[in-house]
């Protein structure tokens, strides 16, 4: 099975499987003919590396250092959680530089930030700025209702947010090296994660047990570019590395998205909208490693305060539905 | 096939069968990579006459997460991921002091973040400083290249591998750095695997960090990407992330198998 080679095939993430052909978005290094400069390898490597690890929402440098200590794998700059994007309404854009840099300077673990969808310029301030990923986000405000931005453009990886298997293997086609599940962000409320995450794993089952007849005709279905579809259906997962997000407000719902198969999870405004932020933040890390035990999951689920309020989603849900933002 | 029967002290025994046993570390990072590379290697080809029986073709992997996990190995892999997440959920599940007394007697790999968790000292870590295991007389130091827009793929030259006329691609991403090796005399000899070509030295270290400690005439020690002390082995880099089973078969066999009954 070959791909084009103007659309390299990701290589596969809890499987760990090499494209036959090198990644071939590769910038050479200035001035030298022996390395390669963001390649996919290097890209959807690192989202390999923050697999079975919590990347935490901050607004600033002191949040990331409770992040930091409390073991989040990597820490997602911006200006308001979720909840307060909500709540306050209004245009949500890309975060201050400064403060992105002020965060990058007090940690060191990854820092990644967000821009609205198909805002290409908002990525290359960051691509300058020096983050470790991008997310191109249904949480700000869409910059644009038709196109998402051109990613292989970029050296700087990207996450992107879907719903089901179509919309992540469309992001991955425009170059996303690492998807999350949008869930409903700013809620604490996990039934979207849920729902998203199921419908990607119960496609992928689908997929795998059709012949090559059918995958043209499942393609066309979800609109899913055809190679990834196939990719994916021998692989058995996503091409990529897979994460929870959306919702995420327990030690137990992170658990219970790694059960359903997820490779890690973000943790928006669960963390710093709840009583003891760092406790339970520790406990959600120690539950996203152990969350096949549940003795270790009572035992880090007790006495954690006050857990973030959470909204019932239906067509009332103030701040409307996030998730449908993103085409 | 042949009859599993052989002359053992003169008397008619089956051969033992030897299963080689290999924790990795999974607490966090990419050790699902780790463990699909161990267990497509074949052993039956594999040389180890200091093992009186045969070995089993396949390694047996466990995922490490309590210390009953770690009492069933014979060799450890630390795998790739967050350096500083590993040493913290490591301190919480009660691992840390388990991980080195293990690291004592027994062969250890550190990937990138495992590389940094088997140095002894690390430059660059979180305020008020990270845990480490140790194992290795060397000091690191974190991201050594910077960002991940930094992040590069570089084939390398490595001593010792099979077919060391294929040079290995070497996958770098928010890659450590080497500042020093040092050879204390309780530490076992150093031993310099595989290097970068010089064009590709880390720029993000300042130089303040290693200019002292690269004596006149010696190597700097900033292009070693993957060392050998003793049964330990480190990479800076991800021999996970590619389809190259090379340096798991390296590490099974020079480090792990010499081990066993040794």
């Amino acid at each position: 099975m070959t791909s084009p080679v103007s659309t390299p095939t990701p290589q596969g993430a809890g499987s760990a499987v090499t494209p036959s052909v090198p990644p071939t978005r590769s910038a050479q290094r200035d001035g030298t003919a022996s390395s390669s400069l963001g390649t996919f390898g290097v890209k959807s490597g690192l989202a390999q590396m923050l697999k079975g690890g919590v990347i935490m929402d901050v607004v600033n440098a002191e949040q990331a250092r409770i992040a930091e200590e409390a073991g989040a794998c990597a820490v997602m700059a911006l200006e308001r959680v979720p909840a307060d994007i909500r709540a306050n309404g209004g245009v949500a854009r890309m975060s201050d530089p400064a403060m992105i840099k002020e965060i990058v300077d007090a940690v060191t673990i990854p820092v990644m930030a967000k821009v609205r969808i198909g805002h290409f310029v908002e990525a290359q301030i960051l691509q300058a700025i020096g983050v470790d990923y991008i997310d191109e986000s249904e949480v700000l405000t869409p910059a644009d209702e038709e196109h998402h931005i051109n990613k292989h453009n970029f050296k700087v990886p990207f996450v992107c947010g879907a719903r089901n298997l179509g919309e992540a293997l469309r992001r991955i086609s425009e170059g996303a090296a690492f998807i999350r599940t949008k869930g409903e962000a700013g809620t604490g409320n996990v039934v979207e994660a849920v729902r998203h995450e199921r419908a990607v794993q119960s496609e992928i089952r689908k997929a795998s047990a059709m012949n090559e007849d059918e995958l043209y005709a499942f393609a066309k279905d979800i609109q899913a570019p055809l190679h990834l579809l196939k990719e994916t259906a021998r692989l058995k997962r996503l091409p990529v590395v897979n994460f929870a997000a959306g919702g995420i407000a327990t030690p137990a719902d992170a658990a219970m998205m790694m059960q359903l198969g997820c490779d890690g999870v973000f943790v928006g405004s669960g963390i710093f909208k709840s009583g003891d932020a760092a406790k339970r933040a520790r406990a959600i890390v120690q539950a996203v490693t152990h969350y096949n035990n549940p003795k270790i999951l009572a035992e880090v689920s007790e006495n954690l305060g006050e857990a973030m309020v959470g909204l019932t989603i239906d067509d009332q849900l103030k701040g409307g539905h996030l998730a449908s933002r993103g085409w | 096939m042949a009859i599993d029967i052989s002359l053992v002290n003169g008397t008619l025994e089956a051969p033992v069968q030897v299963t080689v046993t290999i924790g990795i570390l999974a607490l966090q990072g990419a050790f699902a990579e780790h463990q699909s590379a161990l267990e497509r290697l074949d052993l039956r080809d594999v040389k180890a006459p200091n093992v009186k029986g045969r070995l089993d073709k396949r390694v047996c992997v466990v995922l490490v997460r309590t210390t009953e996990d770690l009492d069933r190995c014979d060799a450890l892999v630390i795998p790739g991921g967050e350096s500083t997440t590993i040493a913290l959920v490591a301190r919480r599940s009660g691992l840390l002091d388990p991980l080195r007394e293990f690291i004592k007697v027994k062969p250890v790999w550190g990937t990138c973040a495992g590389a940094i968790l088997l140095s002894k000292a690390v430059v660059g870590a979180k305020r008020g400083g990270q845990e480490l295991l140790g194992g290795m007389s060397v000091t690191i130091a974190r991201n050594g290249w910077g960002s991940q827009v930094e992040s590069f793929e570089a084939p390398l030259e490595v001593a010792g591998l099979k077919d060391p006329q294929n040079p290995y691609m070497g996958v770098f991403i928010r890659a450590p750095v080497l500042l020093s090796l040092d050879q204390p005399s309780e530490y076992p000899p150093i031993e310099i695997i595989a290097r970068l070509p010089p064009d590709v030295i880390p720029h993000a270290v300042p130089d303040s960090e290693t200019q002292n400690q690269i004596q006149e005439g010696s190597e700097d020690p900033k292009r070693a990407v993957a060392i050998r002390q003793g049964h330990h082995l480190l990479t800076t880099f991800h021999p996970e992330l590619t389809q190259d089973d090379r340096f798991h078969e390296y590490f099974v066999r020079e480090c792990v198998i010499p081990t066993l009954y040794g």
